[in-house]
């Protein structure tokens, strides 16, 4: 490597006693692109946030434009010239366009802010990048796409040196994609080392130099982006076992539970129809942003439906919003488990038993003991290790904490379950503990089960159908043995 | 060197047993009554603490639902006024039709602020700090027309505030009863579990199914009908309708609430942890009168206990945010 802006050395992370970085290295040069592939839980975030100083690695050793580090803070990752554009949006809506450009580094003289010389300068990054918005409109009111392109330009104002962009096409139109690529062969001409996370194989050969993947941890190949095939690059990610990929006993349905016809929200997914079987699960599979989990959503009742028919169980269902999808026997896990999904300070007994209070006693009243009994009927069920039934969720692994709101709707006897990137931040072992449980539940109970998921192994592994979404719209159906990794990514890109 | 870090947060996470939250405060208020009845010899009496309990009665009745309220991580400042407001309705109503229309009067009013209040919190959307406050400066303005700024004084209704069956005072006995009903919603109720639910994480539990805006508003009203019954309770004490009677009660509400280890944030907190914090109020302020320090000693002393309360809850977020 001619010049070298970064190298981590044999870097480990653990979080609570799970190991899920495994001595990873991983070097990047002046002017260079590395594309970083993997599935989701391969500890790609994990690596990354490490370089940017967000998580301190359990041990080994940072090197950026030859500054050792044992390890490294967010301010001192920005002094060597670090910058990270995530998935999610980082701005300030209510600022304009070139206040979010220079967020926080407003030029000024003195105390104010010299509002002529950040339009100017603004107007000459966002032509840099061939975008064409106002500098003065405001953040919020412009799609996500040109706010994420907001962020870019962000970096590119900064004395930017290593840059890593963390799936920022997930939410980019075409067109804009392509613009993306273009200001990334820019910047490569100006010695920026850039650090790109993706899941779409098709862009690998058009954006990257070098492509490294990275499986359960460990960093299983590194080549050069034009001797990399596709079938080399799928069977790094997925490993010599799970390409293999058992896929489950096939369910014995018993008639339709969930039919959807013409299912549209705006423009989060459009003319969606499909049927649900009681005991079966359906899998509806693509990249985020594509509308599957938006779809369970709407079912749920947390987004509006503007077009088309939902029937239950032969009905015609029109929800009120979540209370009422809940008493009519509907489950709904969220994928953002700390944010919609638990209740952080209370004990894992009452994060179980909220659903099923109704039935634990009567006049309003609720027989603590019950809720206990049920929390350890479901801890020996599902494994779930924990110090007990009165110990605060919060303070539980990933898998546990997700097991534990699995078993919310099994207590509460649910017979539809929507389920949205059921195994996101779970660790591989509690995750093949999952499939076999809500596998294991559908067939004993009857329930139907519709899963939003853009990890394919979760499809191999979970369902017994699936269908493929992209841009709000299914694009195909894969059944029985026809469900395999290489189709769905095929279908999906 | 981040090794060593490490190993510390390591051993800690061991330590499974957590101490109670109040534990630090029962030991303050222990250490509190050792000193007083030390330095006091009238503080160790059954007619001192009948005092205490008496001064504390009326504070407790409105820190019932307000412990519910900030459990389900929302506040009621309008408490004070809306107490003054109920005086000033009692006492006008009592003088001409009597004492029984007074008392349906204030019902009423009780319901109505709370209902106000829930109302603007739950269907409007307004934060509860805001809307409360508001209220707070609208009623203690309505407090003031209603007497044209004036003590109004009231006939014939001292029972109600001194009263003692079986020598016990009736505001102690009401406090009682209103208390022991909160604990009991608190901890074995659908409605007392959901508010701990709402206060923990209000977006999870909509998603699961709980109709908060149902759950906080009902508590509004609640709070409503015990500040209402606070006034009451007050006027009859003092034979009069008086603006400003109650100022300030929400200043001591809070308080109470915040040391008994209720959690701003929502989620965390208990009935018996707000007792045992407005026990210490009651007997911090009672102690400094016996020992002749001027009163205005105890509005400082309670501005600094609430901060040391604020101080406490924030410390142990933190905590606890790092142990994860």
């Amino acid at each position: 490597m001619s010049n070298e802006l970064v190298s981590l050395q044999g870097i480990h992370k653990s979080f609570s006693g799970v190991e899920v970085l495994h001595g990873v290295d991983l070097t990047l040069g002046a002017g260079e692109v590395l594309a970083l592939l993997g599935e989701n839980g391969a500890g790609k975030s994990t690596l990354v946030k490490i370089l940017a100083g967000d998580i301190e690695p359990t041990s080994g050793s940072i090197d950026i434009r030859g500054t050792k580090l044992a390890k490294l803070d967010v301010y001192q990752a920005r002094q060597l010239g670090v910058r990270m554009i995530f998935q999610e949006l980082n701005d300030a809506p209510a600022l304009t366009v070139a206040e979010n450009i220079f967020l926080g580094q407003w030029p000024h003289k003195g105390p104010f802010v010299t509002w002529d010389e950040m339009a100017e300068k603004a107007k000459a990054v966002l032509d840099r990048l061939e975008v064409n918005i106002p500098v003065d409109a405001i953040a919020g009111q412009l799609r996500v796409g040109e706010r994420q392109l907001l962020e870019i330009a962000r970096a590119l104002t900064q004395d930017t040196k290593v840059l890593v962009l963390d799936e920022p096409t997930a939410a980019l139109s075409n067109v804009e994609v392509e613009r993306l690529f273009s200001v990334m062969d820019q910047l490569r001409g100006e010695g920026v080392g850039m650090i790109y996370i993706t899941h779409r194989l098709d862009e690998v050969a058009r954006v990257a130099d070098r492509v490294q993947v990275l499986r359960d941890g460990s960093s299983v190949l590194t080549v050069d982006a034009k001797n990399a095939s596709r079938e080399d690059l799928v069977s790094a990610m997925l490993g010599h076992a799970s390409a293999k990929n058992n896929r489950p006993e096939l369910a014995e349905t018993g008639g339709a539970a969930v039919k959807v016809s013409g299912l549209t929200s705006f423009a989060e997914f459009q003319n969606v129809s499909f049927t649900v079987e009681k005991g079966e699960v359906l899998a509806l599979f693509g990249k985020i942003g594509s509308g599957t989990s938006e779809i369970c959503e709407a079912l749920f009742g947390l987004r509006p439906i503007t077009a088309g028919k939902v029937e239950i169980f032969g009905k015609e269902y029109k929800t009120k919003g979540p209370a009422h999808s809940a008493d009519q026997g509907i489950g709904y896990l969220p994928a953002d488990r700390q944010r919609l999904g638990s209740f952080p300070v209370r004990s894992v007994a009452e994060n179980l038993a909220v659903r099923s209070w109704q039935r634990m006693g009567k006049f309003g009243f609720v027989n603590r003991l019950l809720e206990h009994q049920a929390f350890n009927k479901w801890a020996e069920a599902l494994r779930i290790v924990s110090r007990g039934s009165t110990q605060t969720i919060s303070t539980l692994s990933g898998g546990n904490q997700q097991k534990v709101l699995l078993a919310r709707w099994f207590e509460a006897g649910v017979n539809i379950l929507l389920l949205v990137e059921p195994t996101r931040g779970v660790d591989v072992g509690a995750r093949r503990d999952i499939y076999e449980i809500i596998r294991k539940q559908a067939k004993e109970s009857g329930m139907a089960v519709l899963v939003a998921t853009s990890d394919y192994e979760e499809v191999v592994l979970l369902a017994d159908r699936a269908l493929v979404m992209s841009r709000g719209e299914v694009v195909s159906e894969l059944t029985g043995n026809s469900v395999e990794a290489s189709k769905l990514i095929a279908a999906a890109s | 060197m981040s090794k060593s870090k490490n190993d510390v947060t390591e051993s800690e996470t061991k330590v499974r047993r957590r101490m109670p939250d109040v534990a630090p405060l029962l030991g303050f208020l222990v250490l509190l009554t050792i000193f007083f009845t030390v330095t006091s010899p009238y503080f160790l009496d059954v007619d001192n603490f009948k005092n205490i309990f008496v001064a504390l009665a009326v504070t407790g009745i409105v820190c019932i639902p307000g412990t519910m309220l900030m459990i389900a991580g929302h506040v009621d400042l309008s408490v004070g006024s809306s107490a003054a407001v109920s005086g000033m309705i009692l006492g006008n109503v009592v003088n001409s039709y009597g004492i029984s229309a007074g008392l349906t009067a204030v019902l009423v009013y009780g319901l109505a602020i709370g209902i106000i209040n829930g109302f603007f919190v739950t269907v409007i959307g307004v934060n509860s700090l805001i809307t409360t406050l508001g209220t707070l400066a609208t009623l203690y303005g309505v407090a003031l027309l209603i007497g044209n700024g004036q003590t109004l004084m009231m006939k014939n209704f001292e029972w109600l505030g001194t009263a003692q069956p079986a020598g016990i005072p009736l505001p102690i006995i009401i406090f009682f009863v209103i208390a022991v009903a909160g604990i009991i919603t608190l901890r074995r109720t659908r409605f007392g579990r959901s508010l701990y639910a709402i206060g923990s994480n209000p977006n999870a539990a909509r998603v699961v199914g709980i109709r908060s805006n149902r759950i906080v508003f009902a508590t509004f009203v609640l709070s409503g009908l015990s500040s209402a019954l606070a006034g009451a309770i007050l006027c009859s004490q003092l034979s009069a309708g008086d603006p400003n009677a109650a100022r300030g009660l929400e200043l001591e509400v809070i308080t109470a609430i915040v040391l008994g280890g209720a959690s701003l944030a929502g989620g965390r907190g208990t009935m018996w942890g707000t007792i045992i914090g407005l026990t210490t109020i009651g007997v911090l302020n009672n102690g400094l009168i016996l020992l002749d320090v001027p009163t205005f000693w105890q509005r400082v002393a309670q501005g600094l206990m609430l901060i040391l309360a604020v101080s406490f809850d924030a410390t142990r977020e933190r905590l606890a945010a790092k142990r994860r």
